[in-house]
């Protein structure tokens, strides 16, 4: 009966549909529990009997497999519908027939899914564009109280700033400039922390401070002037702290910059005071250049006196109080200053220049010239006239030299101008200067006769010690800085001129000229040039004209008449014929300031056609 | 720079290096000439290396190295009979450099010092020559400055040399040779000065002995 079952069971296929499973699980079940404990024993002993011999020993196996999986296959299954039941967790949810025709389907949903994104876009747009009005708000607000870190921004755009350790400092001096001046030049930038949030925040409130070093405070400049006298002795060192009103900063610019830009000035007035005194103490030159406090004191010309001073004026009360007094203008060169200034610069740029970078590369800095000089084996004498000799006080002595020479010769020549009308003096000064040489051309013409009579015309190279004077006849004058010197010397060019003047007008109204001499040996000596003298002939021959002029003895006129018309010649028995009486006999001086006439040259004229009668 | 002869001096039969120095600067100073300072010229010698040599075992080249207070800025480097070279001071820095392939001689350092005697265009130097700390002999320097070409004014620079070295005058130095007509330059002096050392480190034992 157990064979025959068992053979029964073997065809029984419990994968094949769910009625027959169903039928099959049920029988099989309670088959499964009665054999379960029958068969377990034999499980073990034949447990390699059955991977061996599968289909004979226990043919139960399979089907105990089966009937298991089944199980659970019914039991997860009976959980799913008592959950679903519950509906709490699950439901059922049928499958809706009535769909939409499928043209119309995929319209609306992308309909749908575009209005999703782009709500979606929107809301990220929206959240973003609040955080923007929040901020600019925000900025609106804090426009007055300004960041300390955008307040350093823009320091930093006009001022070179390192980080050192906690402190940020910034660099005043000139060095990258090309200076070699030894001060630091550091300045501190600080957090302005002293504000009283309460109380309301003032216009210039600025969240940043400069502390400058305490020896570049308040304002500084260099005083250039000349003095005439010589001060007493007693009087070097006297320190001027004359006040200059601070130069107006440009409006908008924050109080730190004003602050900074005027302790580089005070720096850069103590890097020119430096080297000004230093060369005052190594140049030896032929009157000692005095070195007190904050002055020096050179002599370019004797009884002259150069004073260069360092003005300066620190910002404390006291100071301002002291400093009432009034500074003449006319003492301060302003150009002299500004050279001074630029004179610096210059030297820095040369520190910096090209010329001092070396190519190759490899070589040692210095000029190309003097790179050359060890491979070329040049001697003492071709190095020292390689290296600029000059240093920047014997320039700016120099420059003041020049200055006062052309201020003095102008002076001259206008006074003489102002004193003396006949015959006039121009100066016509020429635009174009040197800061070692200016020129004037002079001209002395007599009023009414500017074509005539042109024969004085001077070129005046005014150089630094020297004034050179080139003649219009080819000869080169120098004269020295005496003022005295130019001053004769204009005097006897216009002596000299209304001679010339003459022997013009001769030429001009037919009178011939007998005789002409520049300076004349006879008569009594001029202290101031030379007397010169002219005699012309009338065109008749009748009269002759004789002048002498002299710089200082004026002028003398003598008219030579014809023997028949003067009438107090002794009679003699020599001349036995009367046409003798015809030739020009005795001299007769002319009373020159009872002629009528507005200058020399138009009396002389009147005189000579007096002279010549008209043949009507 | 100026035709230049360079010769030395030998001692006074009896009379030490000093002594003989100031005979001859008395002498100049007679003729009119007027001090202007002091002038030195030295000189140091290096040999090649011997990794340089190569396995043909040849004498290693002696290189010169000089300096002369004239040419501040300068420094010349010579081989015997061979190439020279100007250049500026950096050169002695070089040879510090080039410690492998030139050794120097220490011991053979050579120089000369002495005063400047200005004649007119005449340039005149009168050196002692001291190899350490011993004086070894004089070395007279004449320049003529107005010429550059030796031949023109060798019968000059003669006649001026035998005014005050009498009958010490050397005879034309080898530099002029066979280049008469070649501009001088002031490596030419410093080849003479080269060879006026060797002839004088050779010389060692003569000297030594006019000293006491």
């Amino acid at each position: 009966m157990s064979q025959n079952l068992a053979r029964l069971a073997q065809r029984i296929d419990f994968s094949q549909g769910s009625g027959s499973e169903e039928e099959e699980a049920a029988g099989a079940e309670g088959d499964a529990q009665d054999w379960a404990g029958a068969g377990s024993s034999a499980d073990q002993d034949d447990e390699e009997g059955l991977v061996k011999f599968q289909p004979s020993l226990w043919p139960w196996d399979s089907v105990r497999n089966n009937l298991r999986s089944a199980l659970t296959e019914m039991c997860v299954l009976y959980d799913v519908l008592s959950i679903v039941r519950d509906k709490k967790f699950m439901t059922l949810d049928p499958v809706s027939q009535d769909a939409l025709p499928p043209k119309q389907n995929p319209q609306t949903l992308q309909l749908i899914s575009k209005k999703k994104s782009l709500a979606g876009a929107a809301q990220i747009l929206l959240k973003g564009a609040e955080r923007l009005t929040k901020s600019v708000t925000e900025n609106q607000e804090n426009k007055l109280q300004r960041d300390f870190n955008s307040e350093l921004l823009r320091l930093r755009q006009h001022w070179k700033l390192r980080k050192v350790g906690d402190k940020i400092l910034g660099d005043l001096s000139y060095r990258s400039a090309g200076s070699l001046f030894p001060h630091h030049g550091t300045f501190e930038v600080i957090k302005n922390t002293d504000i009283d949030l309460d109380k309301k925040i003032p216009e210039d409130y600025c969240p940043l401070d400069v502390q400058i070093p305490s020896d570049l405070e308040g304002s500084a400049y260099i005083k250039v002037s000349i003095q005439k006298q010589a001060p007493d002795i007693g009087d070097l060192g006297t320190v001027n702290l004359f006040k200059r009103p601070l130069p107006k900063s440009k409006p908008g610019s924050p109080h730190w910059q004003t602050k900074l830009e005027a302790a580089q000035n005070v720096l850069l007035c103590k890097e020119i005071f430096a080297q000004l005194s230093r060369e005052a103490v190594q140049i030896k030159s032929q009157i000692p250049h005095i070195v007190v406090k904050n002055q020096i004191i050179s002599q370019p010309f004797p009884s002259l006196q150069l004073l260069i001073s360092l003005c300066h004026s620190s910002n404390d009360k006291k100071s301002q109080k002291s400093a009432t007094e009034k500074q003449s203008p006319e003492d301060h060169l302003y150009v002299l200053e500004h050279n001074l200034h630029l004179l610096i610069r210059e030297f820095h740029k040369q520190t910096l220049s090209s010329i001092m970078m070396p190519h190759p590369a490899s070589a040692p800095f210095g000029h190309k010239r003097m790179r050359l000089s060890g491979p070329q084996a040049f001697d003492k004498n071709e190095i020292n006239s390689l290296q600029s000799s000059e240093g920047l006080l014997e320039k700016i002595i120099k420059q003041a030299k020049h200055i006062f020479l052309r201020s003095r010769t102008a002076a001259t020549i206008d006074s003489l101008a102002s004193r003396i009308e006949d015959p006039q003096i121009q100066a016509h000064w020429s635009n174009i200067n040197d800061v070692y040489e200016s020129s004037v051309k002079v001209l002395i013409t007599s009023q009414g006769y500017e074509q005539i009579c042109k024969s004085i015309q001077l070129q005046l190279n005014i150089g630094v010690e020297q004034i050179r004077v080139v003649h219009r006849d080819g000869r080169v004058i120098t004269l020295s800085h005496q003022e005295q010197e130019l001053q004769d010397f204009l005097l006897s060019q216009m002596s000299q001129h209304q001679v010339h003047a003459v022997q013009q007008l001769a030429k001009v109204m037919g009178w011939q000229v007998l005789s002409f001499s520049n300076h004349v040996g006879l008569g009594p000596i001029e202290s101031i040039g030379n007397a010169s003298a002219i005699t012309v002939a009338s065109p008749s021959g009748d009269y002759a004209i004789s002048v002498r002029n002299g710089p200082e003895s004026g002028s003398k006129i003598m008219v030579q008449f014809p023997r028949n018309q003067c009438k107090d010649l002794p009679k003699s028995d020599v001349l036995q014929d009367s046409k003798w009486n015809h030739l020009r006999g005795p001299f007769r001086e002319v009373q020159w300031n009872k002629m009528e006439g507005r200058n020399f040259v138009y009396k002389m004229e009147l005189l000579m056609s007096a002279l010549s009668p008209c043949l009507l | 720079m100026g035709v230049t002869c360079v010769s030395q001096m030998p001692v006074a039969e009896g009379k030490s290096v000093q002594q003989t120095v100031e005979l001859l600067t008395r002498k100049l100073e007679m003729l009119g000439a007027e001090k202007q300072g002091t002038f030195c010229v030295d000189c140091e010698t290096y040999h090649t290396a011997a990794s340089t040599l190569g396995s043909q075992g040849q004498a290693g080249k002696l290189m010169y190295v000089l300096h002369n207070s004239e040419y501040p800025l300068s420094c010349f480097a010579l081989f015997e009979n061979g190439p020279w070279l100007i250049a500026d001071t950096n050169f002695d820095v070089l040879m510090v450099k080039l410690k492998g392939f030139f050794q120097s001689a220490k011991a053979s350092k050579i120089e000369t010092r002495g005063t400047r005697y200005q004649y007119c265009d005449f340039l005149v130097k009168v050196g002692t020559v001291t190899m350490g700390p011993s004086a070894r002999g004089i070395s007279v320097e004449v320049e003529y400055g107005p010429c550059v070409v030796a031949s023109d004014c060798w019968s000059l620079l003669l006649e001026f040399l035998q005014s005050f070295l009498g009958s010490h005058t050397p005879g034309a130095p080898s530099v002029f040779g066979n280049r008469h007509d070649a501009v001088y330059g002031p490596a030419d002096t410093m080849i003479q000065y080269m060879e006026l050392f060797n002839k004088i480190r050779k010389q060692q034992q003569v000297p030594v002995a006019g000293i006491r």
